[in-house]
């Protein structure tokens, strides 16, 4: 007589599960290639710029040294924060939730790890080649003319990848993600090619070159770094507190309305200069039309979070997400303001501007990139990160650090405005006030150096191979996951599995 | 100069043409038919609507 058999049938992982597995499988190797490196040029960004802020207060800091003078390693620290940094950060982001929200697979994986072998190598050249004395002089490409073909080429390889996930996406609706994503991948191209057309290639001269020059360094914030923090807000924040969206018409309402404004307000920067008056004018309209998206991204995420602020306490990935789409909203603001006449007259030509422009890329960009990284590279590398701790310090040296610098730089700019304004006052003395802000900034930028070096600590230890015991819902869709569930139910069903579903 | 510019002036053509394509196909293809189905995309049965999908790694959920 036979004895009493079981059969237990090995479950099939659910088609979401399995789909999101797959998914993450496939863009695993590209992503940490983009995102690793993109770390690292923080890290090279961040020390670049605190040895130009430390230059400010004490000229005679590694002033021996002909490749670290100030004009040299200035250039350095925002390009490489722009391009090396924002870049590389940018495109793993864009490649990895539209991979997601398309729900497919991420094609061309070799194009794109060769295509981020030879950015880096293009960032890394236009670096040593902004030492070596051969900057373009242009803000904001200052890299070598030689240097750019090596970031336009493999950017072509991210929009083929782009349009191809788009193309082949297996859902019925597009998601407001997706709509900043496709944007980015069109409007960068443009920008990059018109303005260096425009301005190293020298298709126009004269003050022409500076407008180009601006309405470039303007719009790679808003059109290139902008567009995809706010994608990655429109993800993460609902997806996080497993919350819709407040109002997705609002949503498309803000992205159209940035898409059709951003691109005039690049002008207000030549406020003052030998411009005809309505170009600057058309500047400070667009600067003005941009409360339009602003408002409406500002209280669609505010609304969605409502309710759930609670969960700042225990998410990492919400902390940031939300640090950076505040700051966005006050960054905004601030900026649009910014443009006005009757502003500028206090705050053109001070550390005011300074301080806007870092308050924006380290407190609304780099967040939402961080929490970008800190919501997928666990389900990406199948294991928790190592250490909360860690987690915490960053956090709170971005946060604490980023204000440092944009307090001191901002409340320095508006008394060095007014100081300038008064013919009485020596310039000298103007210079001498601003000292301890500039130590002030200084001691900003060693915060969020501390920042970064703790995540760069967590994050090598979570590409490395580690296991980690976690119980928290972080890894709930990974692989891992799924063989504790087959693990949990072979318990349950007190049987020895086999493929195929028979047991003796 | 006069190459650069007919670049120029060709690629944003082009880039202007693929927006308005990407747009037209896009209502065509019934994207902003029910907005708040879009909104819901992200969620699935797996990650439903009200599930918290992030912590700090060693916290309960």
């Amino acid at each position: 007589m036979h004895a009493q058999t079981t059969t237990a049938v090995l479950p099939s992982p659910r088609p979401e599960i399995e789909s999101r597995i797959e998914i993450d499988r496939s863009s695993r190797s590209v992503i940490i290639y983009y995102w690793t490196t993109s770390l690292f040029w923080l890290t090279m960004a961040t020390l670049a710029g605190l040895i130009s802020s430390i230059k400010l207060h004490s000229p005679e800091f590694l002033g021996g040294i002909e490749w670290l003078t100030f004009g040299r390693i200035r250039p350095v620290h925002w390009d490489t924060a722009i391009y090396g940094f924002g870049g590389l950060a940018a495109s793993g982001t864009l490649l990895w939730l539209q991979a997601r929200l398309c729900q497919v697979r991420l094609p061309y994986p070799t194009l794109l790890r060769v295509g981020c072998v030879i950015f880096n190598f293009g960032v890394l050249i236009g670096a040593i080649g902004i030492l070596m004395g051969h900057s373009t002089g242009v803000e904001a490409l200052e890299f070598p003319i030689w240097a750019m073909p090596f970031l336009v080429i493999p950017y072509v390889f991210i929009v083929i990848a782009n349009f191809t996930m788009y193309a082949k996406k297996k859902t019925n609706h597009t998601y407001v993600s997706q709509w900043y994503l496709m944007a980015v991948t069109v409007w960068f191209p443009i920008l990059v090619l018109t303005a260096e057309a425009c301005t190293n290639f020298g298709a126009v001269d004269g003050v022409s070159q500076a407008i180009a020059n601006w309405w470039y360094g303007h719009n790679v914030v808003g059109l290139f770094a902008t567009p995809t923090g706010i994608a990655a807000a429109y993800y993460l924040i609902p997806k996080v507190i497993g919350k819709p969206i407040h109002s997705y018409h609002l949503s498309l309402l803000g992205f159209w309305s940035n898409a059709i404004f951003y691109n005039w307000a690049g002008t207000h920067h030549l406020t003052g200069g030998p411009l005809p008056a309505w170009t600057i004018t058309l500047g400070i309209v667009g600067s003005m039309m941009m409360f339009i998206p602003v408002i409406t991204i500002g209280i669609n995420h505010h609304m969605t979070m409502l309710g759930s602020f609670h969960h700042l306490k225990t998410s990492p990935t919400l902390r940031f997400a939300v640090m950076g789409s505040m700051v966005y909203t006050l960054a905004s603001f601030q900026g649009s303001l910014e443009a006005l006449r009757s502003h500028q007259e206090i705050t053109h030509f001070t550390h005011y501007t300074i301080g806007h422009v870092h308050f924006g890329m380290y407190g609304f960009f780099a967040p939402l990139m961080f929490a970008m990284m800190y919501y997928a590279m666990p389900r990406l590398m199948n294991q928790e990160w190592s250490s909360a701790r860690l987690i915490r310090i960053h956090f709170w040296c971005t946060l604490v650090g980023m204000l440092v610098y944009t307090l001191a730089m901002c409340f320095a700019g508006v008394r060095q405005g007014m100081m300038m304004n008064d013919p009485s006052i020596p310039f000298l003395n103007i210079v001498r006030f601003t000292i301890p802000f500039l130590a002030m900034r200084t001691l900003g930028g060693l915060i969020l150096l501390t920042g970064t070096i703790a995540f760069l600590i967590n994050f090598i230890r979570i590409i490395t191979p580690h296991r980690v015991t976690y119980d928290s819902p972080t890894l709930f869709t990974s692989d891992r996951d799924w063989d504790d569930v087959l693990e949990r139910e072979k318990e349950l069903a007190g049987t020895r599995l086999v493929d195929g579903g028979q047991t003796a | 100069m006069f190459l650069v510019f007919t670049v120029i002036w060709s690629f944003a053509l082009l880039a202007g043409i693929t927006m308005v394509w990407l747009l037209a196909w896009a209502i065509k293809r019934g994207e902003f038919n029910n907005p708040r189905d879009a909104a819901k995309m992200i969620f699935d049965e797996e990650e439903p609507i009200g599930l918290i999908t992030d912590k700090f790694p060693g916290e309960r959920a």
